[in-house]
């Protein structure tokens, strides 16, 4: 049987829970028959369909980026189409990819309590949460700054097929830090002056020729 | 004291939520408080897609012409903004949360260092107060309201603001408009 992959991305495949998940289920499949299947929550309509799956898979892994320090709304109207599923017997085993832009990775602990208690509420067994943060961007990234993060996220895969769970070391080489230190912090700061830390976010404001509105209040 | 009240019942046949949002809608009036209630299935609103043109191609505002608009402006015209919700699966509804999703424009993309941890840089001078109220289900437990509580508040640090309280419709409804009134 497949593993049922929901990415609840709002980019929907031209996202970086796909470029993760992708490694994922490179690992996932790698010199074996398993298969996965990846249904993308962006189809909001196809909340019954996802549900059918949902209760007909033996494992599930659902993946978003933190949104508003929780999960994105598709992803809550995707959570409550299962709620004829809580305490069911026979639900699949659930795990989760939780990613954000912050860097900490502290950021997603509070919504992982909440998919936690979530599997809990389903009767699912509780396969765990993988948490990455300071994502955002890494499609334009160059390949030697994602190779690392992309091999974890493969070795992921890799290690689910053959234990039907998340390696906690590799889960401690993805968050080796909660926060960051004082002197990543002090660094951070020292070139928030200078405005690199903003260079991402400055490029699109400039490709866009919105550089000259980038403080705009348009609801004062 | 401007109050906007976000309401995120999908269930337009739930009398007793729709009888206690209601009943604290006058009692706010009666107090000589603004009230905005913006019953949220009511609204034309659009998921967010993730497109960061709120902050990359019109700065502050969503390239979708919907409702949410209106909801930003209110939200940044509000002294004080309640979410209001039942408790679906744990949480407040989808359609709260597809809402709160769409306030992202209300804040600056540019990160800065708060309380020792990364946070967007606010957009607007100051933004209001917060607070839950929250309808239980018959499943909705302590560790649940814990949970709910601990994320939204998250979400006030983000939103550069503070959540005052997380109360339920099992309080009466003057409690709720004490706990608003003596902000």
């Amino acid at each position: 049987m497949p593993l049922i992959i929901f990415n609840g991305s709002p980019r929907g495949k031209n996202s970086n829970t796909t470029l993760l998940m992708d490694q994922f289920i490179a690992g996932y499949t790698h010199g074996n028959d398993n298969q996965a299947q990846v249904h993308y929550l962006i189809h909001t309509k196809d909340a019954d369909k996802n549900m059918e799956l949902f209760q007909d898979a033996e494992n599930v892994i659902l993946a978003f980026p933190l949104y508003t320090d929780a999960m994105p709304g598709i992803v809550k109207h995707f959570i409550e189409a299962l709620q004829p599923l809580c305490g069911r017997s026979g639900n699949p085993r659930l795990g989760f990819v939780v990613q954000s832009g912050f860097p900490e990775p502290h950021h997603c602990r509070f919504v992982e309590a909440y998919l936690q208690k979530l599997a809990k509420r389903l009767g699912c067994e509780y396969l765990g949460t993988i948490v990455k943060g300071g994502v955002e961007g890494i499609q334009m990234m160059p390949p030697n700054m994602t190779r690392k993060l992309f091999k974890t996220f493969y070795d992921l895969g890799v290690f689910f097929a053959k234990y039907n769970a998340f390696s906690s070391e590799l889960l401690r080489e993805l968050t080796p830090r909660e926060n960051m230190s004082w002197l990543r912090r002090t660094i951070f700061r020292i070139l928030n002056l200078t405005g690199l830390t903003n260079f991402y976010w400055n490029m699109h404001l400039k490709k866009n020729n919105a550089w000259d509105k980038r403080f705009d209040r348009p609801f004062a | 004291m401007k109050i906007l009240i976000l309401d995120g019942q999908p269930d337009a046949n739930d009398v007793q939520y729709a009888g206690y949002l209601r009943q604290l809608v006058q009692r706010l009036r009666a107090g000589n408080h603004s009230v905005t209630h913006t019953i949220i299935r009511e609204q034309s609103i659009k998921y967010c897609t993730g497109c960061w043109s709120c902050w990359w191609k019109t700065p502050g505002r969503c390239f979708v012409q919907d409702d949410s608009q209106q909801i930003c402006a209110d939200t940044i015209h509000a002294d004080f903004l309640l979410f209001a919700s039942p408790v679906i699966m744990g949480f407040p509804s989808a359609l709260l949360k597809k809402t709160q999703d769409k306030l992202i424009p209300l804040l600056h993309p540019y990160i800065q260092i708060v309380h020792k941890e990364c946070h967007h840089r606010k957009r607007y001078e100051s933004y209001p107060k917060l607070g839950l109220l929250l309808q239980k289900s018959p499943d909705t437990d302590a560790e649940d309201i814990k949970i709910i509580t601990d994320i939204y508040d998250r979400f006030s640090l983000n939103f550069r603001s503070t959540l005052d309280f997380t109360m339920t419709t099992e309080q009466p409804v003057e409690e709720v408009f004490h706990a608003i009134n003596h902000l």
